[in-house]
């Protein structure tokens, strides 16, 4: 294992890095805040993964995920165990809260043979919970979405809107279709609809994928406008 | 040969793609840009709330989606310092979110002699999800307490009157995942509170069945709904801004796919002798490439 050629390249590059960000703040070039330097440079150490998997995108991902880890365990105890548990026991003296611990110390029980039935109590209730609020959601929330989608074909509006409701119908009935697993799809009829079904499908996975590039497109040209405007002031702008 | 080919094309598509990019931010155009009609929705939904009902601006974004979420959030804060509609910031799904929020609501405020606890309120990031939601719509002050610097919220003059759900008069729910069904479930399905979404380019479609069902009143989509937005408000701000940048994306990978078609259907009517040299575009090229500069670093750096 050779690792001195890779060391040294490595050390010519921070040396030749540390030259031109001394050459930069000499000259006002680039930004002077050390939070704007840090936030450059880890944009800088995960866009190198474009180029190949290397050593200094590795480190910044798992500065990251502890980063992310820490941050996570600070807000449960800032914002829900302190708040919500410790100060209505301890300074309220809301004792009945100390059921609450008992409840989710039971979840913890599924490590041991022993006591894991209290971990399935825990979850059956859980489970119960979610299944009932699953409900008030089916009716809130699908409900209404059933009902909009039955469109009028024939009726006294714009013909453009006609036509629009024609190809919701035909997609709606069509893609149902495609979906239809407990028989086989033998019949012309079933069988075309099917197809016709799964091409639309297709068209609308198009459509989602469009937005996904959409979508990350806009979040590049964040850090791009960062790096160059906020970073390097370039045309010194900022 | 052909693996150089191989390694190297997707790296100058990346390059081809950040120089386009990086282009159009440096070189100041002017974008044009037609106003949907979510877009004009949710701003006509944002005029209609009345002086005595809050606007709630639900932050359930962080840095990740800052590119897209950001410029949204800013546009409906600058539309209610605009006409003076009191507002609070609350998150309850990414902790960093009503943080964001307040940083763009301080950088904004002044223009408009705006000032945190008469104009807006930020209630800061709650645990609880769906049962905090269902608890809140029914008790504000019960719930929320106080605000992200620990103020009461009975101190706050933002706050007067706002006691349950019914003294809301719109909830902007910005976000990159999937949140709002929780406030169509709890609050749109049950007390009729008006909703209005700013999602991700990616979330986009998924709430369109929302705005068909009514269930909705407007959408922003991505940042080219928050550019919709920032002209309807009458400011060119950031998305305004950098939308000739997201075009020259868009036309740089439109030629890109036809072109890799057009190579990919060439090398096959050439024939399977020739079939691997087209292959870069489309086929079996990824993964040769992936074995190449994914896999045989990743075994070294392990070693």
């Amino acid at each position: 294992m050779n690792r001195t050629p890779a060391i040294a390249r490595g050390l010519i590059w921070l040396v030749a890095l540390a030259a031109v960000a001394a050459l930069g703040f000499r000259h006002h070039l680039f930004a002077r805040d050390l939070g704007v330097w840090l936030a450059a440079i880890c944009t800088l150490a995960i866009y190198s993964i474009l180029y190949r998997e290397n050593v200094v995108f590795r480190f910044f991902e798992h500065i990251f995920i502890g980063l992310a880890t820490g941050y996570g365990f600070s807000i449960i105890i800032t914002q829900v165990l302190q708040p919500k548990w410790w100060v209505p026991v301890v300074k309220e003296g809301k004792w009945y809260w100390v059921f609450a611990l008992l409840m989710g110390t039971m979840f913890y029980t599924v490590y041991s043979k022993r006591w894991s039935w209290m971990n399935r109590l825990a979850v059956g209730i859980f489970m119960g919970l979610v299944a009932g609020l699953s409900v008030v959601g089916f009716v809130t929330m699908l409900a209404p979405q059933m009902t909009a989608s039955f469109k009028p074909l024939w009726a006294s509006t714009a013909p453009y809107i006609r036509f629009n409701n024609l190809i919701f119908f035909v997609t709606l009935i069509t893609v149902m279709s495609y979906f239809f697993f407990s028989f086989e799809q033998r019949h012309p009829l079933v069988k075309g609809s099917a197809r016709l079904g799964r091409w639309l499908l297709m068209v609308a996975f198009g459509a989602i994928f469009g937005n996904t590039v959409m979508g990350r497109v806009s979040l590049l040209i964040d850090r791009l406008q960062f790096l160059l405007l906020e970073w390097l002031h370039v045309f010194g702008s900022r | 040969m052909e693996r150089d080919w191989q390694f190297w094309s997707r790296r100058i598509i990346w390059l081809l793609l950040a120089t386009a990019t990086a282009l159009f931010i440096v070189v100041r155009v002017k974008a044009v840009m037609y106003v949907s009609k979510p877009a004009r929705s949710l701003y006509q939904a944002m005029e209609k709330v009345p002086p005595d009902k809050i606007i709630v601006l639900s932050c359930n974004w962080e840095a990740g989606t800052r590119g897209e979420n950001g410029p949204q959030t800013e546009a409906l804060v600058r539309h209610c310092f605009k006409r003076g509609k009191r507002f609070a910031i609350f998150g309850w799904n990414f902790p960093p979110g009503p943080l964001l929020a307040e940083q763009i609501a301080r950088r904004v405020a002044p223009e408009y002699g705006r000032c945190y606890g008469r104009d807006w309120v930020n209630w800061g990031f709650k645990t609880g999800q769906a049962n905090m939601i269902r608890a809140w719509a029914k008790n504000i002050p019960g719930v929320i307490k106080e605000d992200m610097f620990h103020t009461p919220l009975a101190r706050i003059p933002a706050m007067r009157g706002v006691k349950t759900i019914h003294d809301v008069g719109l909830i902007v729910d910005i976000a990159p995942a999937d949140t709002l069904s929780t406030y169509v479930r709890f609050i749109y399905g049950i007390y009729r509170t008006p909703l209005g979404h700013a999602c991700t380019g990616v979330m986009a479609p998924e709430s369109f069945p929302y705005l068909d069902a009514g269930q909705i009143v407007g959408l922003l989509k991505g940042l080219a709904g928050a550019a919709e937005y920032e002209k309807l408000v009458g400011y060119e701000g950031d998305a305004l801004k950098r939308m000739p940048a997201q075009s020259s994306a868009h036309m740089l990978m439109i030629a890109l796919i036809i072109l890799g078609n057009v190579l990919y259907f060439r090398a096959r009517r050439r024939g399977p002798s020739t079939h691997s040299a087209g292959s870069g575009q489309a086929g079996s090229g990824p993964s040769r490439a992936a074995s190449r500069d994914g896999e045989t670093p990743r075994r070294r750096l392990s070693a």
